[in-house]
């Protein structure tokens, strides 16, 4: 009884690593994502500093509006700062392997793709307009959670 | 169940009450920003109008517009007076998109401070904030945040909000210059010249400009034609 239970198992893990996609081509392309997340956030870091606030590329003052709003800071500096750091840490944990880092990345891209959602909701509901850049970052912390998660589902607990 | 099928199982359970609490987190969020009432608390309102309200138009010190307009309207007001709310939101934004946006005149904000004590740091705030280019942003902001007129809200906390909101860029200068004692002097200069014109409530206008006889006072006109008929007139 307990083999047929062990050999039922077995056949399901493998069944759920079968239809995961390779953990190698989910940290591939979770470390371009995390790349180009640092793009973002310094740019939004960046045009901040300077006094200023990014450029819609669509134009309109949407950018500009929400830079100047008072949500744009936490605890004295940008919210970006935190978004630079955020996928730093996310690039770091998809370029290593194992259970810590896919945990880490898990954990990460999931308080990320939390506080983008409370961020859009501000966007729309409190400061009443839409960022462009704030938009792209959510977008991409949200492929990030979708990517480790994946991988932390199909392959924790496994030999790296 | 083996130690890897436990331990897998068990990294899987962490992750699973991980999202519980992150999604717990965002909707406690999202429900005490929501239940936030309006009116004199730190919940800012229209932050995003005020900004596209004035957008492109120079702020220096407590003129909104071309500092080289040809006329220049006084608005005597006081930041707690409802009826200055009410003109902040329904004329005033009329003759900013008419006569200021174009050039044609600019608008110089007064303190007339006639509610109550809190009127004056109310009225300072904005002159500090004016020295950072942020004086309208702060007026209009403060107007649409107003609290109840017999209400006690104008604490450091309310004003450091909606300095914030409206992008003061410098809060510790802000908040050194706000409780100067030259400006409150200057508060209180302001709401002398108004009585000395003869106004006795807010708002009160004022106009100066090649078609008058110096400053000609307007008292308390119902629309923004009104006051854009005595624009074309000081022109």
């Amino acid at each position: 009884m307990k083999a047929a239970l062990s050999q039922a198992e077995g056949e399901s893990n493998t069944v759920a690593a079968m239809r995961a996609p390779a953990e190698g081509t989910l940290r591939t392309i979770a470390t371009f994502i995390a790349a180009f997340g640092i793009g973002v956030a310094t740019y939004i870091a960046i045009a901040d500093s300077g006094g200023g606030s990014p450029v819609c590329i669509a134009g309109g003052s949407g950018c500009e509006t929400v830079a100047e709003s008072t949500y744009s800071h936490l605890l004295g500096a940008n919210i970006a700062v935190f978004g630079i750091a955020g996928y730093v840490l996310l690039l770091a944990a998809s370029l290593l392997r194992g259970d810590a880092a896919r945990m880490a990345g898990f954990g990460l891209s999931l308080v990320g793709f939390g506080y983008s959602v409370y961020l859009t909701y501000l966007e729309l509901f409190k400061i009443e307009a839409i960022c462009e850049w704030c938009v792209a970052s959510a977008a991409l912390m949200t492929i990030l959670f979708c990517l480790n998660a994946i991988r932390m589902i199909g392959y924790v607990g496994k030999p790296a | 169940m083996n130690g890897a099928e436990e331990r897998r199982r068990r990294l899987l359970q962490i992750g699973s009450a991980a999202v519980f609490l992150v999604v717990a987190a965002v909707l406690v969020l999202i429900v005490v920003n929501a239940s936030k009432t309006s009116g004199g608390d730190t919940n800012l309102e229209d932050v995003g109008l005020v900004a596209k309200q004035l957008k492109g138009i120079p702020q220096n010190g407590l003129v909104l517009g071309e500092p080289g307009a040809r006329v220049t309207l006084y608005e005597f007001g006081d930041l707690k007076c409802p009826v200055c709310k009410g003109f902040s939101e329904e004329i005033i934004p009329g003759v900013i998109d008419s006569k200021v946006r174009g050039g044609e005149a600019k608008i110089q904000f007064e303190n007339f401070t006639i509610i109550d004590e809190e009127s004056t740091p109310a009225g300072a705030a904005a002159i500090a904030a004016g020295k950072q280019g942020r004086g309208w942003s702060f007026i209009e902001l403060f107007y649409r945040n107003q609290g109840l007129e017999t209400a006690s809200y104008v604490n450091d906390e309310f004003l450091t909000e909606i300095a914030r909101g409206a992008g003061v860029p410098d809060i510790a200068k802000w908040n050194k210059d706000r409780k100067a004692a030259a400006t409150l002097a200057e508060v209180k200069r302001t709401t002398e010249e108004a009585e000395r014109l003869g106004f006795t409530g807010t708002p009160s206008f004022a106009v100066e400009g090649p078609g008058t006889s110096g400053l000609e006072t307007l008292g308390t006109p119902g629309e923004a034609r009104q006051l854009e008929e005595a624009i074309e007139a000081a022109s």
